[in-house]
């Protein structure tokens, strides 16, 4: 029965709770194949956890006749919570897979253990969902440790104590509206009209630029200096909106209106991180205004300092990974920035991001995958534009490294004279890409075809995605190649449910960025090509599939929670790794895992094969 | 948690303490037409002091009763005899019974009918039951001067009739133990022997009810015929 120890709800509960359930426990062996209990049986009187082996769900599946695995319970799991609880027969048909053992107990025993234990009423009262909420808590309390703060990223913007704002009409002088804002204590002013909508903000930073800059007298109407058209959210936007859309525009406050677009409040970065250390807005603004290359390395190392306060204010990996993907299109802006001042190439450009920062899914661990789309200007050929950017790209690829982003090994990057085109090269170049689906091309697909514009215009690059869309789209051919290369990549795990390891590595890893991320990543990326769905992000991807109706809304959602525990558990083993200090890398060893982590893994990976298996199906691979 | 139910289970059998009724000792049932799916069957491991049945002596006993195909874990029997006059020192080490655990046990008498309350006269099963049976039939007589006979079966011929292509290894309990994958809590402890002993025997009965043994009586002749094609490959 120790057994039970390692695995919820029984870790949590009292001594004499898990006695009463060992004296009130009987054993059955279910041999492959056997039924277990099903739907004729009527309401469940039993409630069981598996000892040892595996339990499957089925579901008839009225339209094709088939029969679908809807999930699955391995060792340690409790089952059928919802049918219990609830005194009706269970709707799905659970089957032995494999030799297996169950514990059980009686319809008494069990509302015993139910009124008597806390944990265990808990436990089944949440269901399956709470497997996952623990994870995410686990995370976060890690982190938390460094912290020691609950604020909730999550928390939606009107629980925040919004000030009673200071407002002033566009006419008032500025040593009036300066006045105000001393008088109230707050560092800024919101200009608005007569229906209170916000036409501009001014805080103490716009008065000290005016100052220091001589743009005015104190008596300049205030309408003249202020910031025009502020940006702002509605009450219903929570912290971690907030929070992205400071940090994007490097600004310290934000106008918070109700639904007609008048002024209930105003949300400085300090009350959304009052007790943090690092902060994700100061930090932008930081990187985004330095004016030397060795401030920028620098600053690399408060990017992971404030992943860890992230994970610690309950940011899901999804945020994570956008936060990260944000300050390095911050700090590549930057780069850019500085070495147009120092040297400009004279000729417009779009800096291109292809990969996982294309998709906006960068985490700690990233290397450069980048080119230049430019327009060649009059009286000047496509290689004499080259000749000038090529020299400045390498600069930008150099500085970049110094940065921590790791040079691109296969060369995809903006000095490379082949990722340096113009629009009408690039579309060449993508014509050829689609038509010639050579290996080598199919490999390159899950860099190129997940782009994104980081710095310059961004009209460019959209004429040539819509193009290589429509194109994708029309070649059936095309699409089967890059499903049949998706399918390469298979999640880590046995025809037996085990893991399977890493052929690189270490002994008894599994990598979780190319066997456990990567079908998804690339199995997404067939179907949002082959649907017309011009996002990057794999996340966002399987939202606008399920929206087009391409993926049923319940699969994709469950794609996206077993895609997003991968990434939270590889996030964490980053972070750990940084904390003692060694390298970073995808590969784990499941068995350093704790149970519920291993099974949410194993889980996740079986979400994947079924993602797949949609992929086979389309195509008939 | 397991030392709370030895606890629990400890004190519900020194309520029964010498009140045993020497004159209605349960009578063995014979395997006959019960079914298997309705029969209780005793799964039975016994730790003693050696090899030698004549010389050694029962330390501890574990059992586990199968009911209607089931384990029920609150019908199990797990003690430890009494034998403080026994020098033990040569088994200590694959048992990991020490002489101090040893005096803890009941007197042997008690314990014995308590037993044979208990099991209540019905088949028992053992790995390798030769030495179990005849350890324990030794020890009923010497201590209570019960000479009935059992029904008694072997796992160890039960698993290799039900499962003749089973590539286990080896035939011993260990060797069925990893070809099953089952978990064993504490090996060489008489009562997690007995309860991954009963395990097998679950898997045994499953397979069994598949191929048409369904009562007690067709599972005997299973094994007569199995023992039977043991002795031809002999020769």
């Amino acid at each position: 029965m120790m057994f039970l120890r390692e695995h919820a709800p029984f870790s949590s509960m009292d001594d004499t709770h898990l006695a009463h359930f060992a004296e009130h426990a009987s054993l059955r062996f279910y041999a492959d194949n056997d039924i277990v209990l099903s739907p004729e049986e009527g309401p469940v009187r039993r409630f069981y956890v598996v000892k040892q082996g595996r339990i499957r769900g089925e579901r008839h599946n009225e339209k094709d006749g088939k029969t679908d695995t809807t999930f699955e319970i391995t060792q340690g799991e409790c089952f059928p919570l919802a049918a219990l609880v609830g005194e009706r027969p269970t709707r799905t048909l659970h089957r032995a897979a494999g030799d297996t053992f169950c514990l059980s107990i009686e319809h008494d025993a069990f509302v015993t253990l139910l009124s008597e234990s806390d944990p265990f009423r808990d436990f089944c009262l949440r269901g399956v969902s709470s497997l996952l909420d623990q994870v995410n808590q686990r995370i976060q309390s890690g982190a938390m440790a460094s912290i020691g703060s609950s604020n909730s990223l999550d928390t939606p913007l009107e629980r925040y104590a919004l000030r009673n704002p200071i407002v002033c009409s566009p006419d008032l002088p500025v040593r009036k509206a300066v006045a105000r804002m001393h008088e109230n204590n707050v560092g800024s002013i919101v200009i608005t009209d007569d229906k209170r909508h916000p036409t501009g903000i001014f805080t103490l930073r716009d008065l000290r630029t005016m100052v220091a800059e001589e743009k005015g007298p104190l008596d300049t109407p205030v309408g003249q200096v202020m910031t025009k058209n502020p940006i702002y959210l509605t009450s219903h936007a929570d912290a971690f909106e907030a929070a992205m859309l400071m940090a994007e525009h490097h600004f310290a406050h934000l106008c918070v209106v109700d639904e007609e677009h008048r002024l209930i409040g105003v949300v400085s970065e300090r009350d959304l991180f009052s007790l943090q250390r690092v902060d994700l807005v100061n930090l932008a603004r930081t990187i985004g205004t330095a004016s030397h290359l060795r401030t920028l390395v620098s600053l690399r190392s408060d990017v992971s300092r404030l992943v860890d306060a992230m994970l610690a204010h309950g940011a899901d990996s999804g945020q994570v990974v956008k936060i990260i993907t944000t300050l390095n299109d911050v700090t590549v802006r930057r780069v850019l920035e500085l070495n147009i001042k120092k040297n400009d190439p004279g000729i417009p450009f779009t800096w291109l991001t292809f990969g996982s920062e294309g998709r906006q899914e960068q985490t700690l661990l990233t290397d450069q995958d980048n080119g230049i789309l430019f327009e060649t200007p009059d009286g000047m050929t496509d290689d004499q534009v080259r000749e000038r950017l090529l020299p400045f790209a390498e600069t930008v690829n150099r500085e970049l490294a110094e940065c921590g982003f790791t040079l691109c090994k296969g060369n995809i990057m903006a000095s490379n004279p082949k990722l340096c085109l113009s629009g009408r090269e690039w579309d060449d170049w993508f014509i050829r890409f689609i038509d010639a689906s050579t290996p080598q091309n199919l490999v390159y697909s899950s860099i190129f075809l997940d782009m994104r514009a980081v710095f310059g215009p961004t009209e460019p690059l959209e004429n040539l995605y819509g193009k290589v869309l429509a194109r994708i789209q029309k070649n059936a051919l095309f699409q089967k190649m890059l499903a049949g290369n998706a399918m390469n990549r298979r999640p880590p795990l046995t025809m037996f449910r085990n893991f399977r390891y890493a052929p690189d590595g270490k002994k008894h890893t599994i990598d979780l960025k190319r066997q456990g991320l990567a079908p998804f990543v690339e199995t997404v990326r067939v179907f949002a090509l082959a649907n017309g769905v011009e996002e990057a992000n794999t996340l966002e991807r399987m939202d606008r599939l399920a929206a087009k109706g391409a993926f049923d809304s319940k699969d994709a959602n469950a794609w996206k929670e077993a895609y997003s525990l991968i990434q939270a558990i590889r996030m964490r083993a980053h972070q750990e790794m940084l904390d003692r200090g060694e390298p970073l890398s995808n590969y784990i060893n499941p068995d350093d895992l704790n149970p519920l982590d291993r099974r949410i893994l194993r889980e996740s990976f079986r979400q994947a094969q079924r993602l797949q298996q949609k992929l086979e199906v389309t195509y008939q691979l | 948690m397991l030392e709370q139910i030895r606890m629990w289970m400890k004190q519900r059998r020194a309520g029964a303490l010498g009140s045993h009724d020497f004159a209605h000792l349960p009578t063995a049932k014979v395997a006959g037409d019960q079914k298997l799916s309705e029969s209780r069957l005793i799964v039975l491991d016994l730790e003693t002091t050696g090899l030698h049945h004549g010389k050694d002596q029962v330390i501890a006993i574990g059992a586990v009763a199968i009911t209607g195909m089931v384990i029920h874990m609150e019908d199990q029997f797990d003690l430890i005899l009494r034998r403080p006059e026994l020098d033990i020192s040569e088994t200590v080490l694959i048992h990991g019974i020490g002489p101090e655990a040893l005096t803890q046990g009941h007197e042997t008498e008690d314990a014995l009918l308590h037993l044979l309350e208990w099991m209540d006269g019905d088949p028992i099963l053992a790995f390798h039951s030769a030495f179990d049976q005849r350890f324990l039939e030794k020890t009923l007589r010497h201590s209570l001067g019960y000479s009935q006979n059992h029904t008694w079966m072997d796992v160890a011929e039960l698993l290799p009739a039900i499962f003749p292509d089973a590539r286990t290894g080896g035939r011993s309990l260990d060797n069925w133990v990893d070809f099953f994958n089952l978990e064993v809590s504490e090996r060489h402890h008489a009562a997690a022997d007995a309860l991954a002993t009963a395990e097998l025997t679950l898997v045994a009965l499953n397979k069994a009810q598949k191929q048409g043994v369904t009562t007690m009586a067709e599972l005997n002749t299973k094994l007569r015929y199995y023992r039977r094609l043991q002795n031809m490959h002999r020769f």
